[in-house]
């Protein structure tokens, strides 16, 4: 009944080739068979967002993904965001503003206002508030999560006008 | 907002530094590790079989087509488990207790219990293996509506106990007829709370691990009470508790609802039975279906009131629905008791609960426990008298509340409050949205027809439960009290560990523990290192040891600073010996230990260490070596029952007022929040960042569950919102950004003038909007008494008003 099949995919720029059960989702994949656990699973119907990753540049669920529909794609995932040992502007933002408790939330949490952030560098409140909407996080109320995208949006305008 | 700190620029103690916590870099990277990202060699996984009917005799249980799917390890019925464990010892004893096995075996008493387990090679499989188990039920009168189950011909959910009612009692304080007798007016009201949950975005779930060899069941777990659950278990599984090493990893969000020993032992068994690792990690559906819901409630008020607003008793009759809560019931209620005056020094109250049985998911603990419903009914009824008496809301509460020079104040029910400035922090919160300005805003706003209300609110909010309310329930003092334990060791290198019997799920114990403890041991808290993981083999505990009732800064913090205070004092013996200089003038400071005002005459913390543990014969005469300390600390609050039945439920108290201006669009029936505000007092803070961050979150938790969340029964006792689709939690933008100020009025009897704060804003946040909604359709004469305010229940209200011709 059940069918497999190989497939590769590459994930924060590392290749990961294995079996999938066609009925496997994109994210235990990623958890399971490419030991990324940093990507959560939260409700596995597609509304919490804890699971959303970048999927050749695009914000997914990758709950309501099957790893099948990922063969041979590009995925960023929150282990992709901090480069040689530096967080990430957003990381760094998230730390600062106290945009984080418990941390279940946030890998999706930082993926969506990346993904927010690469098609609007200088988001208004309501903007953040209406991009991160497709995230839950029950334990901040939201107000330093959108503190922390504002200050993080800021200091990666400022670093993109340095290297200019 | 606050400014954060980097632990580089701080000079000063630690303790009140809002330090950038130390867990976060992990949980950024994507390092933390939850239940979740546990793999144990040879790791099965598990599903359960859950009932689908809300009421039914279980006639047959048929588990060969599971059995013989290929990948399926293990099944284990509702009968088996029966005969391999006992009922499970619940918290609070009711005196009918009805048993309680961690499968459910000739009856089904609500919709999602599960009454066999399946173990398989993977998920998946165990999940197709669970839908093969063959079930034959004969279907079952169902009664889902809290008023009609305690009526004595209601259909019963337990035969053997002889009536759905678990708990009904009778309490009064003070001269209750004697102020009915004097009232110039008496109000009654009726008020209904609802279903709803904090839902936390991690699910619940637990490994079992049997070792056969050392007879040690391991179990990795993020239920949040782990002292209270390591003796449940054992005893059911008829082990020892030091059989039981029971691990939590990091946990994603708690509130009360992480916590079900009866999945935990069914696990276990199948562990057994299997002879591998079982994993058990509850889908969303399941979590919303069956984890764990508040009461919802119906509350008859009665307020005795003079004509100047003074309100003299309170009558309460208070039905608190348990669904099927076995483990913990009457808590709503018991909770309420001590605190149902609010912030109000009404003299005499008569409180009557009930704590009854439906046929719904089993009740529990979940943010703020009861007291949501109690300020909600108390802030309603006291904007119910301010209309009645034509006073404006703010005037009549400033009548009625406490007043600073009455701390320590004794409630009618037996509770103590500390201390606090009650009028200064709605005085403060009145300033911060400028109350003024938006009643003339409100008045511009209904001159062009829109609806703007204002609703305020204010609040105790509890800390510490002391076990021994129980008692007024069981009659029996046999766990009584609250504590914690806490272990600090310096380790030889000079760097510190801490591990204390709470367990994190989100509130930076990491971060704020170690700032107590830097302080107490003159070091940084870079140096202090807090295990984020419980582990009852290496973690000091004790049966009131976990994650509830605000308790890490009014019970925790005692034995985190007990034990580094032995620590400490050991350091200083050792030093005195060393320097040849008196204890009393020595100082610990910058990781030195040395005499005050003599930066030469000192030691590295480091030096004392090596000492401590490998130079022995350097150590006074017949001094204990190392430098390790536990400390079990017993909150000093806590008292048994008086005569009268009046008790310290709750031990420490936290004060705030909330105001928020919301618009509600009576085309829709849409209620937009536009402002909030928050002001409160928890005393002294350990780290203000976090603070402030527990007030957000538990202040957007409550204008979730006044606008947004309901779990839906149906008649038939099914549940209608098992998905976040249906179950609405409030998002980004649904909720404004919550705007905040503070006093700090320490409390005289914490060890660090702290109180709790975890749970606060969930408490004032149902009462003020609703207030605020009622407020903006006060052209329509809209009443609210009843939550939530969804556009499906607020549409037929404003319809009504607008037939009226208001």
């Amino acid at each position: 009944m059940t069918r497999q099949r190989e497939i590769t995919l590459t994930v924060n720029g590392q290749r990961y080739s294995g079996t999938t059960d066609v009925r496997q989702s994109l994210v235990d994949f990623l958890r399971e068979t490419c030991d990324l656990t940093g990507t959560h699973v939260g409700c596995e119907h597609g509304v919490c967002g804890a699971c959303t990753v970048l999927m050749n540049g695009e914000g997914v669920r990758s709950c309501l993904l099957l790893a099948v529909q990922a063969d041979g794609a590009e995925l960023l995932t929150v282990e992709g965001l901090a480069e040689n040992g530096e967080l990430h502007p957003l990381q760094a933002a998230f730390w600062e503003h106290h945009g984080l408790q418990c941390g279940y939330c946030t890998p999706g949490m930082l993926i969506s206002a990346l993904d927010l952030l690469r098609d609007d560098p200088a988001p208004s409140e309501e903007a953040i508030r209406e991009a991160i909407s497709s995230n839950l996080c029950i334990c901040t109320g939201y107000v330093n999560i959108v503190r922390a995208v504002q200050s993080a949006a800021a200091a990666m305008r400022a670093t993109a006008e340095e290297s200019t | 907002m606050t400014a954060t700190a980097d632990w580089q620029d701080v000079q000063a103690r630690w303790t009140g530094t809002a330090l950038k916590r130390k867990e976060d870099p992990r949980l950024l990277t994507g390092k933390g590790r939850f239940l979740d990202d546990v793999k144990l060699a040879g790791m099965l996984h598990a599903a359960f079989v859950r009932s689908p009917y809300a009421h039914a005799r279980v006639l047959s249980v048929d588990t060969s087509a599971a059995l013989a799917l290929p990948g399926v390890r293990g099944v284990i019925t509702g009968q088996e488990a029966r005969e391999r464990s006992g009922s499970l010892r619940p918290l609070i004893p009711v005196p009918s207790d009805p048993p309680n096995y961690c499968l459910a075996n000739d009856k089904v008493p609500y919709v999602g219990e599960p009454l066999a387990m399946v173990a398989a090679a993977d998920r998946a499989t165990a999940e197709d293996a669970a839908a093969l188990v063959a079930v034959e039920y004969e279907a079952l009168p169902v009664v889902v509506d809290v008023e009609r189950a305690a009526e004595a011909d209601a259909p019963l959910l337990y035969e053997e106990a002889g009536s759905n009612v678990l708990w009904h009692d009778v309490f009064e304080y003070g001269e209750v007829a004697t102020a009915f007798a004097d009232a110039d007016e008496v109000v009654a009201e009726r008020y209904t709370i609802h279903r709803y949950a904090s839902t936390p975005l991690e699910c619940f779930g637990v490994i079992a691990d049997w070792d056969a060899g050392q007879e040690v069941l391991t179990i990795h777990t993020n239920d949040q009470r782990p002292g209270l659950t390591i003796g449940v278990i054992a005893e059911a599984l008829h082990l020892s508790e030091t059989q039981i090493r029971l691990i939590t990893p990091d946990i994603g969000g708690g509130f009360g609802n992480k916590r079900r020993p009866a999945y935990i032992v069914a696990t276990a068994l199948l562990a057994m039975e299997c002879g591998r690792p079982v994993k058990y990690f509850e889908d969303r559906r399941e979590n919303l279906t069956a984890l764990m819901q508040a009461c919802d409630g119906v509350m008859y008020l009665e307020a005795a009131i003079k004509r100047d607003g003074t309100v003299l008793a309170l009558s309460v009759r208070d039905y608190a629905d348990e669904g099927t809560n076995l483990i913990s019931p009457c808590q709503h209620s018991l909770l309420k008791l001590g605190n149902m005056v609010n912030t109000y020094r009404i003299p005499a109250m008569r409180y009557e609960p009930y704590s009854v049985l439906t046929n719904k998911c089993p009740s529990g603990a979940n943010r703020g426990i009861g007291k949501p419903f109690m300020c909600f009914a108390v802030e309603r009824l006291m904007d119910r008298i301010a209309g009645h008496l034509d006073l404006d809301p703010a005037e009549l509460r400033f009548r009625n509340l406490i007043q600073p020079d009455q701390f320590p104040y004794e409630t009618p029910g037996g509770a103590l409050y500390d201390s606090g400035d009650f009028p200064g922090t709605l005085r403060k919160a009145l300033d911060l949205l400028d109350y003024a300005a938006l009643r003339e805003e409100q008045a511009r706003a209904r001159a062009e027809g829109r609806y703007l209300g204002i609703g305020i609110s204010t609040a105790v909010d509890p800390a510490s439960s002391n076990l021994a309310a129980y008692v007024l329930v069981t009659g029996k003092a046999t766990s009584t009290g609250v504590g914690e334990t806490a272990m600090v060791r310096m380790e030889p290198d000079g760097k510190v560990r801490v591990t204390f019997g709470d367990v994190c799920s989100g509130q930076g114990y990491e971060t704020a523990a170690a700032q107590v403890v830097a302080d107490e041991l003159g070091l940084h808290p870079n140096d202090v290192h807090v295990h984020a993981w419980f582990d009852s083999f290496t973690t000091p505990w004790m049966y009131s040891s976990g994650n509830y009732a605000n308790k890490f800064a009014t019970t925790d913090v005692g034995a985190i600073v007990g034990a580094a205070q032995k620590v400490r004092d050991k350091i200083i013996t050792i030093a005195a010996h060393l320097l040849e200089a008196a204890p009393d003038d020595l100082e610990l400071r910058d990781g030195r230990v040395g005499v005050r005002g003599h930066p030469a005459q000192s030691r590295t913390l480091r030096e004392i260490a090596q000492v401590a543990y490998r130079n022995l014969l350097a150590l006074p005469s017949g001094f204990e070596p190392g430098l390790e300390a536990t400390h079990f600390y017993s909150n000093p609050m806590a008292q048994l029952p008086d005569e009268n039945n009046r008790v310290r439920g709750q031990l420490i108290f936290t004060n705030a007022a909330h105001i928020a201006l919301v618009e509600v669009d009576v085309e829709t029936a849409q209620v937009k929040v536009l402002r909030y505000g928050v002001v409160h007092d928890c005393g002294k803070e350990i780290n203000p960042l976090i603070v402030e961050g527990q007030v957000h979150g538990a202040t957007v938790h409550g204008i979730g569950a006044a606008l947004l969340e309901e779990f839906v029964y149906d008649d038939n006792g099914q549940i209608l919102t098992t998905t976040f689709m249906d179950y609405l939690k409030p998002t980004a933008s649904d909720v404004p950004t919550i705007e905040t100020d503070h006093l700090e009025t320490p409390s005289p009897y914490t060890t660090l003038g702290t109180k709790g704060v975890g749970e606060g804003g969930a408490i004032p946040a149902p009462g003020c909007i609703a207030n605020a909604v009622e407020d903006a359709l006060r052209p329509l004469g809209v009443r609210i008494s009843g939550l939530p305010l969804s556009p499906n229940r607020l549409w037929p209200l404003i319809r009504e008003g607008l037939a009226r011709g208001n």
